[in-house]
């Protein structure tokens, strides 16, 4: 995945791009809309002003979080199809301590991020367990804890943390002064953006310039090898899985913290599956993976003003990331196939 | 054989049928067309029974079937080609070895070709499970079949066969009747096509020299005590006890599938086993760990160069400074650098920059980085399972001397082996491996022949 | 029949369905974990065909035709194109969201009413007889990898599939075949769910039936004869959320929501995950 040539790179983008484009026609033809008019939409949408592109950046910072937690544990072989749940953890930690913390909006935040980052990560300790103990493959753990924790927040909003002011199923508001300042006026982008791709950045950091990320990189390619050289391959998977849901969970924190203020049902819109897709269009690259991050939520925002203004619903959102990592998995494997 | 049996394309030359020439596309139309092999590698289907296994394998096999037809089945082929093939219910990867080679053998018997290729057949059957399938063999030769056998053991040869054809590096050698020619004349010819091969004969073998100069360390730096690797699919291991000393070397030969991988693996922490293992004196837990056999001082070097030796997609700078990169918050490149350019020239690799991918060497290279990472830290025992297989001459070497270079510096070898010669070339005492049973210590200068039939489970 | 019976076994249709189509292909040596997203596929068919006037019934059988080409459609991907199934599924149920998403706001414009169709008629019990019809495919499926030679060579194909080359075989034939009657079955079994339970679509109508149907086979160990029983305990818990709902009960209603989950963890640590699974479950085709 690392050192693929750049012949290799441009046929998989020529492929993606190929794909997005028959996808983004075909859609819009369907819609009975001309295609211009829907990817101008789509354009303006995303990045048209300032409060579009306010929009584009708000969502993507879930987003990036997500990709780049699923580009570690990829990266280290660990099939992490959890982060939607571990999102949930880390929003529903946030929602529930958020209100409670007194002091400083400073701390009161760090306070609200390190719990959602923390339940994020031990939101993966079951499936690692099973996996370990049990012999249950973690793709399948990790997507039944998914469905386990969009339940509880369906139930933990109608209930223990229900906001007293009302009888909607939402969480309590965390107060004004902890919740950041958007950076720009009439938009809901905040600071969170930046602390996503500084994390973005971190992790290729860890990757390619440390020790611990050459030994994870091994253990992703390698894991019989791994296991035969002496490396703690089983300690490794454990960290980037971890490692993983805690970006997961930060994601989540982040959203209550940064775009909501609170917890509602339903609360994901996809993020860890988009998050997921994102990873995978960057051949798991913490970087590529956040750009293509930014790139999903781009389409997103992008989308409801396309649906309001031509009518495509905004559901292409969902499909076009869906399209491109298929285009790009078919693509990997034929120019695999031909160069074995 | 495989590009007769329709599996792989030929590159040049034809294929003759009864006098017309034939090529098949694949194995269905072989098959069909009454041409089967059995190839060496597991053909049944591990969790099915028996008769699911033969109903798999037999081309005549209805559509639907009942139980009790399939388990029918298994008694007639037993009885046809008298095998013994279990009971007709048993799970396939719950038998031994030899009954699931004579299931696999059965199968291609059950459609009743006319042309036959069995590759190394009774590399794991007994000798009365050999005289038994010669029997049927012949019975099948004589109702007009035409079977072609590979194989390298002599004995069959001249006790069951009317044609021969010696192929030795590709090309062949001698073609002719059996009645034409004797055992003594095939050997002879076997070991001359060895071109440019170091003939085994006597050889000054300094190992012992070297045992005797770290004799005075107190304690072995490998020591077995009632050994058996504890693995469900292979060959049942009997107990070990044996104990090696710094700079003492010991090759285990054996034919694959005998047992001797597995002990190898077992002692370098990848199978679990029962029993005792201690690497310079520590005990290794019986779970297999392989973090805890390298802590103990040791070093592996598996089978599998692409798949378990190096990681294949990862530079060669990165492989050599596995499993501990120099560095405490950022990786050290510079250092790991110089590490892998000492290391690289230091045995010999051809290599075109440190940034190389590690899969990019050719096999002899692969092999020698393998080593030159195994052996960068003065290990205390150095396990190497068929270190020179799929070598070419000059990199087998190379290895073999490198190896012995560590032994000269203390490092305590076992190395396992399926070639006699290659085990022969180490100098060093040795002891076959058959169905899981170690034989006696054997001088290194035992002649071949001697080895070839231990090997093959005959009484020296 | 009782109430809470006939409902259990209307729930647990749909996911016997999706279970034992997966399991085939699991047992061939593939594996769709993007099958809540075959499932929407034959659900939203099988609405928008009940929409444009056809019957039930033939709401059916377009919701099957939909699941052959989507599980030809995945095979191309997984299967031929030798593509990781597992990153192809996750990517599969993004586009199938999305796509019925896309399509029922298509169809149903942008009204918020809900557009209701016609369900199935009972036969016997109260209780269509698709429904009924459901509990027979686990036996059908034990049958055909039992006694028959094209059920064989399916095993082959999940446990050692250089033994089905070498006896002449295709490995990519087999787990495409039992690929496109995966998707067939997803799919009806999604079509189920909009012809019977809840008589319309919404987003999400699948609600994680897809993953649960997952669950479900490594829960049985691949044996297809093992599904029902497993089917049955998810489906009562819903229908005991359901029942006790209705009575006013006090526990907090996502305990109920989160029964089925858990419930399939717990079987899955019971189990030992992997044991019983086919040697080549996942394995590229050689």
């Amino acid at each position: 995945m690392s050192r693929e040539s750049a012949a290799r790179r441009f046929a998989v983008a020529a492929a993606a791009l190929s794909a997005a484009a028959a996808a983004l026609v075909g859609l819009a033809l369907l819609a009975g809309t001309s295609p211009f008019d829907a990817v101008r939409a789509l354009a303006e949408g995303a990045a048209g002003s300032r409060a579009a592109l306010g929009e584009t950046l708000a969502r993507a910072t879930a987003l990036v979080l997500t990709a780049v937690g699923a580009s570690l544990a990829f990266r280290a072989g660990v099939l992490n199809i959890g982060l939607e749940g571990q999102f949930l953890a880390g929003a529903v930690a946030a929602a529930a301590v958020g209100p409670l913390l007194a002091g400083s909006p400073l701390a009161a935040r760090a306070g609200l991020l390190a719990a959602a980052a923390l339940a994020g990560a031990l939101w993966v300790v079951p499936a690692a367990y099973l996996e370990a103990r049990r012999g249950v493959p973690e793709v399948l753990s990790t997507i039944l804890l998914n469905l386990v924790a969009a339940a509880a927040v369906s139930g933990l909003v109608r209930g223990a943390l229900q906001d007293p002011g009302g009888d909607y199923p939402q969480s309590r508001a965390l107060p004004d002064a902890v919740r950041l300042a958007p950076l720009a006026a009439g938009s809901r982008v905040t600071a969170a953006i930046l602390i996503a791709l500084a994390l973005a950045l971190f992790a290729t950091l860890l990757l390619e310039w440390t020790p611990f990320g050459l030994k994870l990189r091994a253990t992703g390619l390698a894991p019989a090898a791994a296991r035969a050289i002496g490396l703690p391959h089983a300690r490794l998977r454990f960290l980037a899985f971890a490692a993983s849901g805690a970006l997961a969970g930060l994601a989540g924190g982040l959203e209550v913290l940064a775009v909501t203020g609170r917890l509602y049902d339903p609360f994901t819109a996809g993020a860890g599956y988009t998050g997921i897709a994102a990873a995978l269009l960057g051949g798991s690259h913490p970087l590529a993976a956040a750009l293509s991050a930014v790139l999903f939520a781009a389409l997103g925002a992008g989308s409801s003003a396309m649906q309001r203004d031509t009518g495509v619903p905004g559901a292409l959102a969902t499909i076009v990331p869906g399209v491109l990592v298929l285009a790009v998995l078919a693509a990997r494997a034929r120019l695999a196939r031909k160069a074995a | 054989m495989s590009i007769a049996a329709g599996r792989l394309a030929a590159d040049s030359g034809e294929i003759l049928r009864g006098g017309s020439p034939v090529s098949y596309r694949n194995a269905k139309d072989a098959r069909h067309a009454g041409l089967v092999l059995v190839p060496q590698h597991d053909l049944l289907i591990g969790a099915a029974s028996v008769a699911d296994n033969l109903a798999f394998l037999d081309p005549a096999a209805p559509f639907f079937e009942s139980a009790e037809s399939r388990r029918a089945r298994v008694g007639r082929l037993a009885q046809a080609f008298g095998l013994e093939l279990g009971a007709a219910d048993a799970r396939a990867d719950a038998l031994p070895v030899g009954t699931r080679q004579r299931i696999e053998i059965a199968g291609a018997l059950a459609g009743d070709p006319d042309v036959l290729i069995l590759d190394e057949p009774t590399a794991v059957l007994s000798p009365d499970e050999t005289a038994a399938l010669f029997a049927s063999l012949r019975k099948r030769a004589d109702a007009g079949a035409a079977v072609v056998l590979i194989t390298h053991r002599l004995a069959e040869v001249f006790a069951g066969s009317d044609r021969l054809t010696l192929l030795a590096r590709g090309r062949s050698v001698k073609t002719c009747r059996v009645s034409e020619t004797t055992p003594q004349e095939i050997g002879g010819l076997l070991v001359a096509s060895a071109e440019g091969a170091e003939r085994p004969g006597p050889t000054t073998s300094d190992v012992p020299a070297r045992a005797r100069q770290f004799s005075n360390e107190p304690l072995p730096s490998l020591a077995l005590t009632g050994f058996a690797p504890n693995v469900a699919s292979a060959v049942r291991t009997e107990r070990v006890s044996l104990s090696l000393s710094p700079g003492e070397l010991l090759v285990l030969l054996a034919i694959d599938g005998n047992g001797a991988d597995t002990i190898a693996r077992a002692i370098a922490g990848l199978e679990r086993f029962s029993g005792r293992v201690e690497v310079g004196g520590v005990p290794l837990p019986p779970s297999g760990d392989p973090l805890a056999f390298r802590a103990a001082g040791g070093a592996f070097v598996p089978a599998d160069r692409r798949e378990e030796g190096l990681v294949a997609a990862l530079s060669l700078s990165e492989n050599l400074a596995l499993p501990n990169p120099p560095g405490s918050v950022f990786l050290d490149r510079a250092a790991m650098r110089a590490h892998a350019e000492e290391r690289l020239s230091a045995f010999g690799i051809r290599y075109a920059s440190p940034a190389a991918l590690a899969g990019s060497l050719s096999g002899g290279n692969q092999q020698k980085a393998v080593l030159a990472r195994e052996l960068a830290h003065r290990p205390g025992v150095l396990v190497a399972v068929h270190p020179t297989r799929g070598l070419d001459l000059a990199s087998a070497a190379a290895v073999r001397s490198r190896i012995l270079d560590a032994c000269r510096s203390g490092t305590a070898a076992l190395v396992v082996t399926a070639d006699p010669d290659e085990a022969q070339l180490f100098g060093a005492p040795l002891r076959v491996v058959t169905r899981g049973r170690l034989s006696a210590v054997l001088e290194p200068a035992t002649p071949a022949a001697t080895l070839g039939r231990l090997m093959a489970g005959l009484e020296g | 029949m009782t109430g809470f019976l006939a409902i259990t076994l209307l729930l647990a249709a749909p996911l016997l369905l999706a279970a034992a189509g997966e399991l085939l292909l699991e047992r061939a040596g593939s594996i769709q974990i993007g099958l809540e997203g075959t499932m929407l596929i034959g659900a939203f068919t099988a609405f928008a065909a009940a929409r444009s006037g056809a019957g039930p019934h033939a709401a059916l059988l377009a919701a099957a035709f939909a699941g052959l080409l989507a599980g030809a459609a995945f095979a191309a991907f997984a299967v031929a194109g030798r593509a990781d199934p597992i990153l192809v599924g996750t990517a599969w149920n993004l586009v199938a969201a999305g796509g019925t998403a896309f399509s029922y706001r298509l169809l149903a414009g942008a009204t918020g009413s809900v557009l209701e169709v016609r369900t199935l008629p009972p036969l016997a019990f109260g209780l269509p007889a698709a429904v009924l019809a459901a509990f027979f495919v686990p036996v059908a499926v034990e049958v055909f990898l039992a006694r028959t030679r094209p059920g064989l060579a399916l095993v082959a194909a999940g446990e050692n599939p250089l033994a089905l080359a070498a006896t002449g075989g295709s490995v990519v034939a087999v787990r495409t075949a039992a690929s496109v009657a995966a998707g067939a079955l997803g799919a009806l079994g999604g079509a189920l769910l909009v012809l019977t339970v809840s008589p319309t679509f919404v987003e999400g109508v699948t609600a994680g039936r897809g993953f649960l149907a997952l669950a479900l086979v490594v829960f049985a160990r691949w044996k297809p004869l093992r599904l029902v029983p497993g089917a049955l305990l998810v489906a009562g818990a819903t229908a005991l959320q359901y029942r006790l709902q209705a009575g006013g009960s006090r526990i907090p209603y996502a305990v109920f929501l989160a029964l089925p989950g858990l419930l399939a963890l717990f079987a899955l640590a019971a189990t030992r995950g992997r044991g019983g699974a086919p040697k080549a479950l996942g394995t590229p085709a050689p």
